[in-house]
Parts: C-alpha cells; structure tokens; sequence
C-alpha cells in the first residue's frame, strides 16, 4: 500500500511540472490510475512516456507498494487539445 | 555478462512471431493482465506463445532488466518489446496493431 501524497511526490521528483491526478481503482491503495500531464512526456511514444513513469515509481513498484497501475500521460498541449 | 535467462529469452523471442511473457499459462492464465493480453491476440486469429514465469524469479529480473519495464505481461512481437496492453490498446485505437501483425507472419 502507498498513500496518494507518496505517490505524487515520487512522480514529482522526476516531473517538477507535472500535474498528477490519482484514483485508487480497488480502494486497497495499491491499484492506482494515474494521469499526468508534464512536458517531460514531449516527443516520446507512448512506451517511453510509461517507461518513464515506471522509473521515477521504481521503488514503490519494486517493493510491492503498487500492485497494479494504470497510466495516462500526456504533454500540456495535448491535454488542451484533448 | 550475458546469462542463461538472457540467451533463453533471445532465443524464444526469435522462435514466435508473437509471445507474451506472463503469470500461467494461455489454457490457465493466472493474472488478469496475463488474460487480458491473450484475449487481445485472440481476437486477431494469429498464432501466439504465452511463457509462464510467475515462478522463474531469475527470468523475471532479466526481462525486467532487458526491456528496463517492471511489470508482467510483457508483449514481444516480431522481436520487438512492445509493453502490455495499455500500450496495445492504443496502438490499436489508432489502426496499428493489425498492419504490424500483418507484416510480421509475411501477409501484408
């Protein structure tokens, strides 16, 4: 299990712009969705937008505290135009 | 320092065209993601190989390190890492999947 803060504060450390909304989709804190808006996710697929996200969670997700997590990224201007 | 796993999988993700590395198998899957990713395949008809390796903690950590992507299932097609279906569902969306597909088994 992981708190919401927690996790917003590791996707922060690696995305300082990032908009971060969290949904707890089990309600056990560790099956999360999180959408995150930051200009880090400028000119890369959408493999490489996960990745990144993956990393800057690799703590949390290696230990067990993240079960499962679902991910949507975009950059700011996508998520105008969206 | 390449070892047994790294050679196994290299050699695997060459012999099928399409292959899902996951929690059981594709007649018992163990994990909804792992169910998921063969529903998904299922649907284009192609010929897939699904790897268990819930248990093979050794295999785990080489993919992991290989494809630097924590999370099980793992999608390789044509040699290719491609994620699970978070990545899959929206390559589809945009008419992807099916011309990858297409190229890889030589039909296109």
């Amino acid at each position: 299990m992981i708190s919401q803060d927690a996790l917003i504060k590791y996707i922060k450390e690696a995305m300082p712009d990032a908009e971060v909304t969290v949904k707890d989709r089990t309600g056990t804190m560790d099956h999360y969705q999180v959408q995150i808006i930051s200009e880090a996710f400028e000119g890369k697929n959408l493999l490489d937008r996960q990745r990144f996200v993956y990393q800057a969670l690799n703590d949390p997700m290696k230990d067990g505290r993240i079960h499962a997590l679902e991910i949507k990224s975009q950059t700011p201007t996508e998520a105008t135009s969206a | 320092m390449a070892n047994a796993a790294d050679d196994e999988i290299k050699k695997e993700v060459a012999e099928h065209k399409i292959l899902i590395y996951g929690k059981g198998t594709k007649s018992m899957p163990m994990c909804g993601f792992t169910q998921e990713t063969i529903v998904f395949f299922n649907k284009y008809g192609y010929d897939f190989e699904v790897v268990d390796v819930l248990r093979n903690a050794e295999k785990r950590e080489a993919l992991s390190q290989m494809t630097n992507w924590p999370t099980l299932p793992k999608v390789f097609i044509d040699g290719q890492f491609y994620g699970d279906t978070d990545i899959l569902d929206e390559m589809e969306r945009k008419g992807e999947v099916e011309p990858l597909l297409k190229k890889a088994f030589g039909d296109a």
